[in-house]
């Protein structure tokens, strides 16, 4: 739960740094052009902050779906969340266990 | 009546051949000049969104140029140097008969000496000693290096001048050297259009930028696709065009071989954006109807469209969009191609490599395929537009060259006057 108040955080205070806008007026939902007046150029500049802040890089092919603040906010949390443990595997105690272990 | 130009030398170098032979072979057969970059050692490739380029592979200056003549200028002034010599050869155009001071050089350039302006730049924030810059840094990363030396390799004493504006350099440059014929400045102009900025920095740049085609790094060839649906971002290419223009009077008096007349020319500004176009495509057909009005044709008159196409999403729609506005219900009876799906965008270079590729297409009526145009995009689609090579007996061709910074320029051609 911390880490998805980061992020979202961090990624509007970053848009209203650009913007120069009060944080509090940046909501998921607006939309990167529509609302926020980001042309293509300006949207490639923020995401080129948010690389930098969250220290990942943005396929170009991943570009086509960020559209909105939201689309973002969950963008980066997709990317940044901790891959899922394992399963852990039971296995017998290794005094009693007779297979050879894998190398 | 104005001053009439002609085109009577043609010089190229590009990633599908040296030399206008092999590179009009290669391009009517539709080969690619699109390949993978290698290293941009030291720096990891994996840094690189984009790793394929229209590179021109173990080029030397000396395997071209009298010893030592390309030694103290970049890359891109060495493929200038060797697209002027064979321009001019092709031209039989002899400079000791000539007055040099009514000779000129215009070149067309983008970026300039980046190979070496780069390794120094490099150098020298990471060994701190300022005092170990070459001296030759300024001479040639300033960016009026090629028109220099093109001039002293050939004594050519007139006006002296390098535009830059990105992609339309020297779309501009043929234009401008248009202009100083018929304003009388110059009996003859050497034009050129050079670039060559594969390097470490630029190229990054164009990545972070995100112009640049990066769905294809497996399948080069694939990669420059003009029109196509499944084009993602143009590919950065490199090399030099020439082209010899002569005013009418000097090309006939000398009993010159004319390819072309250089009929028209118009230069706007969108004033727009650094690098989105216009998205209606207003400006660019100003740009165009403007360049047919100053060579005296009207729409109807004009065959074939050597198109900007970069393979860009937007710039080839709004191309489109401005070519429909022009020419109307014209605009699928003309025969269009994108020389770029060759040999990738050579930046200032490609207004020079449009004009050499319009200039043989007038001559032999063949047009050379668009590559890689196997699903047309309907936002872009034109009848005229062809993965396979024209015969056409064109007579009127119309060059589009858009840059970055809004700078848009326009050039007519027409077949040589009887």
């Amino acid at each position: 739960m911390a880490n998805t108040i980061d992020v979202s955080g961090k990624i509007i205070q970053a848009l209203a740094d650009y913007l120069k806008r009060d944080a509090a007026a940046i909501k998921p939902t607006h939309h990167l052009r529509d609302d926020l007046g980001l042309d293509s150029m300006a949207v490639i500049e923020m995401l080129y902050r948010i690389e930098e802040v969250f220290n990942l890089q943005i396929p170009d092919q991943d570009l086509v779906g960020l559209t909105t603040v939201g689309h973002v906010i969950a963008y980066v949390e997709g990317r940044i969340a901790p891959a899922p443990a394992k399963a852990a595997v039971k296995k017998p105690a290794a005094k009693r266990s007779t297979k050879s272990k894998k190398a | 009546m104005s001053t009439r130009v002609v085109i009577t030398g043609l010089g190229v170098v590009s990633p599908i051949g040296i030399g206008v032979p092999q590179f009009w072979k290669a391009a009517l057969e539709g080969r690619s000049g699109i390949s993978a970059i290698p290293s941009f050692d030291p720096f990891p490739l994996e840094g690189y969104r984009s790793r394929i380029a229209g590179r021109i592979v173990d080029f030397s200056p000396d395997q071209y140029l009298p010893a030592g003549q390309g030694d103290r200028v970049d890359r891109y002034a060495q493929f200038a140097l060797v697209a002027a010599k064979e321009a001019l050869a092709d031209a039989d155009f002899k400079m000791d008969r000539k007055d040099p001071h009514r000779v000129g050089v215009i070149v067309g350039a983008g970026m300039g000496g980046m190979v070496m302006g780069e390794r120094e730049i490099t150098q020298l924030y990471e060994q701190k000693r300022p005092h170990r810059v070459h001296p030759n840094f300024i001479p040639v990363i300033t960016l009026n290096s090629a028109s220099g030396i093109v001039a002293m390799a050939y004594g050519a004493k007139g006006p002296n001048l390098t535009i830059s504006t990105a992609c339309s350099s020297s779309a501009h440059a043929l234009g401008q050297a248009m202009h100083a014929i018929r304003a009388g400045t110059a009996d003859a102009v050497i034009v050129v259009g050079a670039d060559a900025s594969i390097t470490p920095l630029v190229f990054a740049g164009f990545c972070s930028l995100r112009a640049l085609s990066t769905k294809y790094n497996d399948a080069p060839e694939r990669a420059s696709r003009p029109f196509d649906r499944g084009r993602d971002g143009f590919v950065m290419g490199e090399g030099a065009g020439a082209l010899i223009l002569e005013s009418l009077a000097h090309a006939k008096k000398r009993k010159a071989r004319m390819y072309a007349e250089v009929a028209g020319y118009a230069a706007t500004s969108e004033a727009h954006h650094m690098v989105i176009p216009r998205e209606d495509g207003e400006e660019v057909a100003t740009t165009m109807r403007l360049a047919l009005k100053d060579a005296g044709v009207t729409p109807a008159q004009v065959d074939y469209i050597n198109a900007h196409a970069t393979s860009t999403t937007v710039g080839d729609a709004v191309e489109v969009k401005a070519i429909r506005l022009v020419f109307q219900s014209r605009a699928d009876k003309l025969a269009v191609n994108a020389t770029k799906s060759l040999v990738g965008h050579t930046l200032g270079a490609a207004g020079s490599m449009a004009g050499v590729v319009s200039a043989l297409t007038l001559t032999s009526g063949q047009i050379h395929p668009t590559l890689n145009l196997d699903d047309p995009d309907p936002a872009c689609a034109l009848a005229g537009l062809s993965k396979d090579p024209q015969t056409r007996k064109a007579k009127v061709a119309l060059i589009n060259a858009f840059g970055f910074g809004s700078n848009n320029a326009a050039v007519v051609l027409k077949t040589v006057p009887s």
